[in-house]
């Protein structure tokens, strides 16, 4: 009996060791992919903390000899720059995008998933095919469309189209609203509720994790769109980062300014993690329940 | 209820119907003659360009007719921003072969208006512009362009490396008949480190003669035939088969892989990342490229000097001059106050004070070019006075600004010859793939 009980303490003590190494070598894997991940993070921080000279040193320096923090604040008095003038320009595209995409996106998504109708089938396949339109085929005409109507050269391109729906978030919303039991409609109705108020109390607030990710993703594709603020906008006080950005790595008859390119990355990435860091439980319920990646 | 949304859902209509018209009700084009016009400038966002803004003031006090109002894009986004406002009928007055078009495309294309009938009275000699530069962007005898800055290639060389291998500088005098290619190889060999530790390795020269199809040039052996240059950028035959013209690549690539003194793409963006000059890195001897890597020179880690590119073993072209005109496009309004905004930029007093501006743009008015030439520290304006002038004597114009389609051809180039580049493949294997492909693409581009 006490051979049987040693043996059996042998094979947890062997077992807990196995379960150790394989985890140490788990622990060691993670660490190198984390540490491969972080490094364009680490060069990218220690870059835009080196002075002019020090970024063609070869072999580049891992951490900077002396610290060049006025890099930060270069962005905003370099008079030639403009970037505070291009973040806020930025800020306020992205969140009125948010704010449009959200409106219409989700009016839209509320009438295909709750009400049927013989041609809400097809109606909902043209909102989709609007999906296999590149933006090149489209950027012509909307050019167009918005110089007639003289907002050439101001925000409002850029944000005006988010009001109109998007077909990406309408599907989004439209799968995660169909999940939701008519029986909760019914109840609603019962109590007198308007088909608004049916989508405006109790559709939106049950639908946080897929407002959340259509948020995040609406946020991301305005924050960092290049092409339409370049085509629309002509004058540097309405310019966004993106287009400042680029600029910065226009010239090819000088070196690119790298350190202030990247202090500019650093901070423009700011509100990306912030708004995931708020969201992210949300957001990733938002994933799992509409099944969108 | 659904009153009072409809009567919403009306009210917003009306809203929005309300502030289009009033949006497009906006001022109307400028009117005709003695009233203020406005032009617009397209340009690079980038500081050696919009410098011209700092200008505007002066030229409107001067002009009080003409408003100048100058619209940007990043180098990348040039063509399309530029492709999309002529599409709109929003061009702009007056531009450059900015982005990665060049003249012919622009010419074939019909974007440029033929400036002749404005330019009565109008003498090259008056801003000094050398005739023979003033007739790059002439086509049949009618002017399309007005030339600002004129490039040219010249070789930067790393006075640190040449005191350690104890090289004489080599010289700024294209007449120096010394400087041969050879004698540029026999230093490079004393300055290369061909090694895999990318700490110790160092190559003796990077040779980037303008763009890959114009490199043979230098060798005395021409990628398109003659006729190229008359008939509006259009070759008729492609040389990729003559032996002079292989000879030439093989000579070119095989300074990296055969004398081993040249980098490979490899070892250069290692050391400079996918657009950078691996000059810059400090590890290579001497580099030929082209003059706005001078710009840069008060900012590099070494001592750099300018020397003249050596002689060549065939052939007598020695420099790629890269003169950037400006256009007035053909939608052009007020294509005689567009001249004038261009007419200003071009004086000497003007050409002058942009070279500060710029931080360093080459004016083709010459008696700007003094104060060019001292514009660089640490380098002797003498000797960049003697590379200029040579490199104008033995200089060609870039095919980029000659030939149409130039974008298309010059990717093709840059893709097929990469094997070369790499090491994968041979010259002789690849040049007939470039030639099949390059004739089918310009059979299709070149439609008539």
């Amino acid at each position: 009996m006490s051979e049987v009980a040693l043996e059996n303490k042998k094979n947890t003590v062997q077992k807990k060791k196995k379960w150790k190494l394989s985890q140490l070598i788990g622990f060691v894997i993670l660490l190198v992919v984390t540490i491969t991940m972080l490094s364009p993070v680490w060069f990218m921080v220690t870059t835009s903390l080196k002075t002019t000279k020090e970024l063609l040193l070869f072999p580049p320096t891992i951490i900077p000899k002396v610290f060049a923090w006025g890099n930060f604040s270069e962005l905003f008095t370099n008079t030639d720059i403009k970037f505070g003038q291009q973040y806020m320009n930025s800020l306020i595209v992205a969140i009125c995008t948010v704010i449009g995409t959200i409106i219409s996106s989700s009016l839209v998504a509320f009438g295909f998933a709750r009400y049927q109708t013989r041609s809400s089938g097809f109606m909902f396949m043209l909102v989709l095919s609007t999906l296999m339109l590149p933006y090149p085929a489209i950027m012509i005409p909307q050019f167009l469309l918005f110089m007639n109507l003289g907002l050439h050269d101001s925000l409002l391109p850029l944000i005006l189209p988010s009001f109109f729906g998007s077909a990406y978030m309408i599907f989004l919303l439209k799968q995660f609203f169909s999940t939701m039991p008519d029986e909760l409609y019914n109840a609603g109705r019962i109590d007198g509720c308007s088909e608004f108020r049916l989508y405006w109390n109790l559709t939106l607030p049950l639908a946080g994790p897929a407002l959340a990710t259509v948020a995040i993703f609406s946020f991301i594709w305005s924050w960092n769109d290049l092409l339409t603020p370049v085509l629309y906008l002509d004058s540097q006080e309405n310019f966004t980062l993106p287009i400042g950005m680029a600029a910065m790595l226009s010239s090819k008859f000088r070196l690119a300014p790298w350190n202030l390119l990247m202090a500019a990355s650093i901070l423009s990435v700011m509100p990306i993690v912030l708004l995931f860091a708020v969201a992210q439980k949300r957001f990733v319920e938002g994933i799992v329940l509409t099944g969108i990646k | 209820m659904n009153k009072k949304w409809m009567s919403i859902a009306i009210s917003l209509t009306l809203v929005f119907a309300l502030l289009a018209a009033a949006c497009s009700n906006k001022e109307k084009t400028d009117g005709g003659k003695g009233e203020k016009v406005t032009i617009t400038h397209y340009t690079i966002d980038s500081p050696d360009r919009t410098f011209v803004e700092k200008l505007i003031p002066d030229f409107e006090a001067k002009h009080p007719n003409i408003k100048i109002k100058v619209t940007k894009a990043p180098y990348e986004q040039f063509d399309s921003k530029l492709q999309s406002s002529i599409a709109a009928k929003n061009a702009p007055d007056v531009t450059s072969h900015w982005g990665y078009g060049g003249f012919m495309e622009y010419y074939n294309k019909d974007m440029l208006m033929d400036l002749s009938p404005y330019l009565e009275g109008f003498k090259a000699s008056d801003y000094n512009i050398p005739d023979d530069v003033m007739d790059i962007y002439k086509v049949d005898g009618k002017t399309y362009g007005i030339p600002l800055n004129s490039y040219v290639t010249v070789m930067l060389y790393n006075k640190d490396l040449f005191d350690k291998a104890g090289l004489p500088y080599p010289p700024t005098d294209y007449e120096d008949k010394s400087w041969t290619f050879e004698k540029m190889v026999e230093y490079a060999q004393k300055m290369t480190v061909d090694s895999k530790n990318m700490e110790e390795a160092q190559y003796g020269v990077d040779f980037g003669f303008g763009e890959r199809d114009q490199r043979p040039q230098y060798f005395g052996a021409n990628v398109y035939s003659d006729d190229t240059w008359t008939n509006g950028g259009k070759p008729s035959e492609i040389n990729l088969s003559k032996p002079e013209v292989v000879d030439a690549y093989k000579t070119l690539y095989g300074l990296i892989y055969d004398k081993k003194v040249a980098p490979t793409p490899a070892f250069s963006q290692s050391v400079s990342g996918q657009f950078g000059d691996p000059f810059l890195s400090g590890k290579i001897g001497m580099s030929v490229v082209g003059s706005w890597s001078l710009a840069a020179a008060a900012d590099f880690s070494f001592n750099v000097g300018v020397a003249a590119v050596p002689q060549s073993p065939k052939g007598d072209v020695r420099s790629v001059l890269y003169v950037d005109p400006l256009f007035v496009l053909k939608d052009s309004k007020h294509p005689e106050e567009a001249l004038e905004w261009i007419k200003y930029l071009i004086t000497t007093e003007i050409q002058e004070k942009s070279i500060e501006l710029s931080g360093g743009n080459p004016p083709v008015n010459q008696a700007a070019a003094e104060k060019y030439y001292n514009n660089f520290e640490g380098i002797d304006p003498k000797g960049i006075q003697q590379v200029f002038d040579g490199a104008y004597k033995y200089g060609f114009e870039s095919y980029n600004h000659l030939i149409s389609n130039y974008s298309q051809i010059n990717e093709l180039f840059i893709n097929e010859l990469a094997g070369v580049e790499n090491g994968d493949k041979k010259v002789e294997e690849v040049l007939p793939v470039i030639e099949q492909k390059l004739k089918d693409l310009l059979a299709r581009v070149n439609k008539p």
